[in-house]
């Protein structure tokens, strides 16, 4: 239960990137899961080669994942949104981004599982007979804090507003003068670069292959939708909910179960309440 | 503007026009439905892009030529519209459809002002600002409209059809507010009307625009009420 929980908030800080980018921009970023672990292998070679905390890179390399993902989306949109293609094609592209990044990594690092070492990993807290391990304990709060830094930047700046308003009505927000494209941008770099510290959180949880994004891809899509479009406080309840059904089920029947459980949710959620659990 | 042709594809709807609003002044642009008059609008803020001809906005001895300017751009020139069918964010709330208003950054630092002074003047706004703009009634939408536009602390408003899709009362509450604002805040509006009587109650001349041409050019709202167009399509002389 309370791994549950601290699961959780790891949940939702890999789930913010898909929050922002699909819950708001409607944008069909599959390759986020490939990004988050892309932020993993960072974490892993800064602390394979300079013994550099693994979040501390994960937060240093932020403002690189940024300008990534602005590329990326610069790209995205010339090749597809502008000439109105992006449904399907974007679909593909986004695809590509996510194999070319999986299998570049296999090629450059191999298929072994890779890990990072900190002081704290393997210690844990005993909070009233119940043991906490500090290798769940942090992703957990560094998720926390993300999530909450997230929300004041949505509800809080002008930026943040134009990105809650772009998928609305792209014409009106130009009457607001905010450039649509310029707002996609920035909120599309943000997002790949909340996968920055989603990965080395991840990595920080558990040892990590270029493929462990297919572990995730499903349970960030479930947890965006069930969470509502695009609120990010629905994400984190979601992303608790997920993570203590996947803990007391994995207690309980065994880890294989733990995907049927985001799908099984996510469709008796669906099914009672259409728009999520905190969808607008 | 001046001489301008503007259309969709191989159709045009603007054949050589060309009107003239002066500082403080309310210009009411009048037509039945599918005139151009919001084609007009659309040119302006270049939603829509001339053919032909030239827009300029002139402020304090300098010239900006409009129709190469991207719409976002205009705004931050400190002209504001009011689209129709509102064009709201549904999703968002009162307050943060406002917010958005005040995007335009040299209307920032004013934004506790205007807030104050949009719900002095539509206190509706202010009883629901938490809720979604969606989920309003028309006529608070429309006032919702008008408000979000005032807050980018503008020079000049462009309103196209205020009036349509509401009731007569709300109708005249809305066009009523349009004025006091501009009296206390020295707009300049141009305004495009179907709805003749309401939008000579507060303009101080106007144009008549009859299949994309400017057919009349009123200098008082004396002269638009006895031309014979205006009989024609809205007295039923």
């Amino acid at each position: 239960m309370v791994a549950g929980l601290l699961l959780g908030g790891f949940y939702a800080a890999v789930s913010l990137g898909v929050s922002l980018i699909f819950g708001l921009l409607d944008i069909a970023n599959i390759a986020q899961p490939a990004f988050v672990i892309l932020g993993s292998y960072a974490a892993y070679v800064m602390n394979r080669s300079f013994g550099l905390d693994a979040i501390l890179t994960g937060l240093l390399f932020t403002p690189v994942f940024y300008v990534l993902g602005a590329v990326v989306y610069r790209l995205y949109y010339e090749s597809f949104e502008r000439r109105g293609e992006e449904s399907l094609r974007g679909l593909v592209f986004f695809f590509g981004v996510l194999f070319i990044i999986e299998v570049s990594l296999s090629l450059k690092y191999g298929v072994d599982y890779r890990l990072v070492e900190a002081a704290y990993i393997g210690k844990s807290i005993d909070l009233g007979g119940v043991g906490i391990a500090f290798r769940l304990l942090v992703p957990c709060l560094v998720g926390l804090a993300m999530t909450l830094a997230l929300h004041l930047f949505l509800s809080r700046t002008f930026y943040g507003r134009a990105v809650m308003a772009v998928s609305q009505d792209r014409l009106a927000l130009r009457l607001m003068g905010a450039d649509p494209v310029r707002i996609k941008t920035i909120a599309f770099g943000v997002g790949i670069a909340a996968a920055s510290l989603a990965g080395a959180l991840l990595i920080t949880i558990a040892p990590v292959v270029p493929s462990t994004d297919r572990d995730y891809i499903g349970r960030m899509f479930a947890i965006t939708v069930l969470g509502g479009m695009g609120s990010i406080a629905g994400t984190l309840v979601a992303a608790v909910i997920l993570g203590v059904a996947e803990s007391l089920m994995s207690t309980f029947f065994g880890p294989s179960w733990s995907l049927a459980v985001s799908f099984g949710i996510l469709l008796v959620a669906l099914a009672v309440r259409p728009a999520g659990l905190l969808g607008r | 503007m001046h001489d301008v042709d503007a259309g969709y594809g191989a159709v045009r709807v603007l054949h050589h026009v060309s009107i003239e609003v002066r500082e403080g002044e309310t210009v009411a642009l009048l037509g039945t439905n599918g005139n151009g008059k919001s084609t007009l609008i659309k040119c302006i803020m270049g939603i829509v892009r001339p053919e032909a001809g030239e827009i300029f906005l002139e402020t304090d001895g300098t010239r900006v030529d409009l129709t190469k300017r991207p719409t976002e751009e205009i705004v931050g020139l400190g002209i504001a519209m009011v689209p129709e069918g509102r064009r709201l964010f549904p999703k968002l709330t009162v307050q943060e459809n406002l917010l958005l208003g005040a995007y335009r950054p040299q209307a920032r630092g004013d934004i506790a002002r205007n807030l104050a002074f949009c719900f002095e003047a539509f206190p509706v706004l202010r009883a629901r600002r938490k809720q979604l703009a969606g989920s309003m009634s028309g006529g608070e939408q429309q006032m919702l409209a008008v408000a979000r536009a005032l807050m980018s602390s503008p020079r000049i408003l462009l309103v196209d059809e205020p009036s349509v899709g509401l009731a007569p009362i709300l109708v005249n509450r809305v066009i009523g507010k349009i004025k006091e604002l501009k009296e206390r805040h020295h707009l300049t509006v141009l305004m495009a009307e179907q709805n003749f009587n309401q939008a000579t109650k507060i303009a101080d001349r106007g144009y008549i625009i009859v299949h994309g041409k400017i057919e009349f050019e009123g200098h008082s709202t004396q002269e638009l009420r006895e031309h014979e167009l205006v009989k024609k399509y809205y007295l039923g002389v």
